[in-house]
């Protein structure tokens, strides 16, 4: 396998801001959604990057409240002929929709590709499946890939036939046993790395909450494997400046999750002050 | 006025020449770069770039931003990359032709002149702010600009550590502004800005824990503009010296407010980070409010307001 799949640094396509026109909003689920937005100047991402959204028309930013725009994963973008439009999958956690929605993107730096022949195991939980599909459809076929899918119940499993048109060993694994095994994603990932692998070796990749980011920190660490985690720390501006999405380090001092990450290397993180 | 003629958008900020009145605030613009990809720094009248200390600083563990109802708190507690790097590294990446005022903060009145001494001379800087004003960081109790005897021993001792014009940025957090102001002006501040953040506190009801790590931030946004035009219109009646307003700015016409209300120039803070092309958005709209109004000049709107006469 060539030895980058794609460009890990934060150079190359330079982020946009665009008025997006919501194409559909449909329905993943009781409280989650999938958003498709035309955007016909998307200059392209890799895997890992993200965006941030303000619902309704942004014209002098006429709305105050709710203020900040989200930081969103970008799920996935495909090329049409008005341009291209971009997918993102999101909880509903607040109030509004709207027709149109503005966008700023792509940010940060995507995940680091793997290295040639490595096994490679994402983890996600919950939406933290959003930022985990274009990485796994861009090493589906091209290397060997499974995903393991943690969420509280069924209903909050997002995105599912996406993962399973990619035709990769996909587990999945609940807390109240609706789907999948029960219990949680992380034993999941205690088994498949307790599973020998021939080769050259494995790496983590996860996404989720900080509480399950940082369980498998610990099960990739144990088992020598290498672990990539995407932060989804809070933010205002996306871009490094308002300095609110720090992360603390284990050397001490902190990253920025929008600037620095959202991946980072799992063994940097001070989880235990990572809020 | 004729719809076409030019509207001349120049203003003369306490000695430092602004091809219009539409700044950045410090802490929300980065070192300027950041903006790069989303707007032409040439299409505003300049940046205040963010606080610089002698020492690079470290920022308070997170969380350090929340929202809030048409506002946001933070306690970043000023992450900067010190003055030696600024001057360095970040100057040098900053375009041609764009105006650019340092700012200055640290925890006594000794190094506040050193920073000022060391950013004087420089090319490139066309003045300096003094943050006299933020609400978050824990060195020192009271901010300086809470207390007139401390920020007029700030503001002298800053005055005489450099020759570039001098702007002050002073607190909201204090019961008399005129008195802040007046301090200044006889300590020959070259101007003033106001307002920084409002000292704020937000909780988690559930965990019955402030929202921010610090406890203690800073509400900005729009929630805050009211009591920022409130305060620059109370500076304006006080002194003569430029005011710079600051507070919640998300449009030109808010702009128009603070002039009206005796500011010389504006900053847009927050809504860098929701807009980032917003202050030359609004640089662009206070045009179209002046043709729109007949307005040669957009200078000759600074202290318009019709207050009520008692």
């Amino acid at each position: 396998m060539a030895e980058a799949i794609w460009e890990v640094s934060s150079e190359g396509a330079v982020p946009i801001r665009a008025e997006a026109e919501v194409l559909r909003n449909v329905s993943e689920g009781p409280s989650s959604w999938r958003l498709v937005l035309r955007v016909p100047s998307w200059p392209g991402f890799r895997p890992g990057q993200f965006a941030m959204l303000s619902a309704g028309a942004q014209q002098a930013v006429r709305r105050t409240d709710p203020l900040l725009p989200r930081p969103m994963a970008v799920y996935r973008a495909e090329a049409g002929a008005e341009g291209f439009d971009v997918e993102i999958l999101y909880k509903i956690a607040g109030r509004g929709t709207a027709l149109r929605v503005a966008i700023v993107g792509p940010l940060g730096k995507a995940f680091p590709p793997p290295r040639s022949g490595e096994r490679v195991i994402i983890v996600a939980g919950g939406t933290g499946i959003a930022s985990v599909y274009e990485l796994a459809a861009r090493l589906a076929g091209a290397h060997p890939v499974e995903i393991l899918f943690g969420a509280r119940t069924a209903s909050d499993l997002m995105a599912l036939e996406d993962f399973e048109a990619l035709k990769i060993p996909l587990q999945v694994a609940t807390e109240d046993g609706s789907a999948g095994v029960r219990g949680l994603v992380t034993d999941l990932l205690e088994t498949a790395l307790e599973a020998p692998t021939p080769g050259s070796g494995r790496r983590v990749y996860v996404c989720g909450p900080t509480a399950m980011m940082r369980r498998c920190a610990e099960i990739a660490s144990e088992n020598e494997a290498p672990c990539i985690a995407a932060l989804e720390n809070a933010m205002a501006c996306g871009f490094g400046v308002c300095l609110g999405c720090a992360a603390p380090l284990r050397e001490g001092g902190y990253a920025l999750v929008c600037r620095d990450g959202p991946a980072f290397d799992a063994a940097l993180i001070d989880w235990e002050r990572l809020p | 006025m004729k719809e076409s003629q030019a509207v001349d958008t120049t203003v003369d900020l306490g000695g430092i020449s602004l091809r219009n009145p539409v700044l950045t605030a410090s802490g929300t613009f980065g070192y300027g770069t950041e903006f790069a990809p989303f707007l032409d720094l040439r299409r505003i009248g300049g940046f205040v770039a963010k606080s610089l200390t002698l020492e690079p600083r470290v920022g308070n563990p997170p969380p350090r931003i929340a929202e809030a109802p048409s506002g946001m708190l933070n306690a970043i507690s000023l992450e900067n990359v010190g003055v030696e790097a600024f001057i360095g590294e970040k100057l040098p990446a900053i375009p041609e032709g764009v105006t650019v005022i340092a700012s200055a903060f640290e925890t006594d009145i000794d190094r506040y002149a050193e920073v000022c001494k060391r950013l004087t001379g420089v090319p490139r800087i066309a003045g300096l702010e003094i943050n006299a004003s933020c609400p978050h960081v824990k060195s020192g109790g009271i901010e300086f600009g809470q207390d007139p005897a401390v920020l007029g021993q700030l503001v002298r001792a800053t005055r005489q550590a450099t020759s570039l014009p001098l702007l002050v940025k002073l607190s909201p957090n204090v019961t008399h502004i005129a008195e802040m102001a007046r301090v200044c002006e006889g300590e020959g501040a070259s101007g003033i800005s106001l307002i920084n953040a409002v000292q704020a506190l937000e909780v988690d009801p559930e965990t019955r824990r402030p929202l921010l790590a610090n406890g203690l931030g800073g509400l900005s946004g729009p929630a805050i503009r009211p009591i920022a035009l409130r305060m620059v219109w109370q500076a304006s009646q006080a002194v003569s010296i430029p005011i710079c307003g600051i507070g919640g700015i998300i449009s030109a016409a808010d702009a128009v407010k603070f002039l009206l209300c005796g500011a010389t120039a504006v900053q847009v803070g927050t809504s860098n980070y929701l807009q980032p092309s917003i202050a030359a958005d609004v640089a662009d709209g206070l045009v179209e409010y002046a043709k729109r109004h007949g307005i040669p000049r957009i200078r000759d709107l600074v202290g318009e307001l019709e207050f009520p006469s008692r």
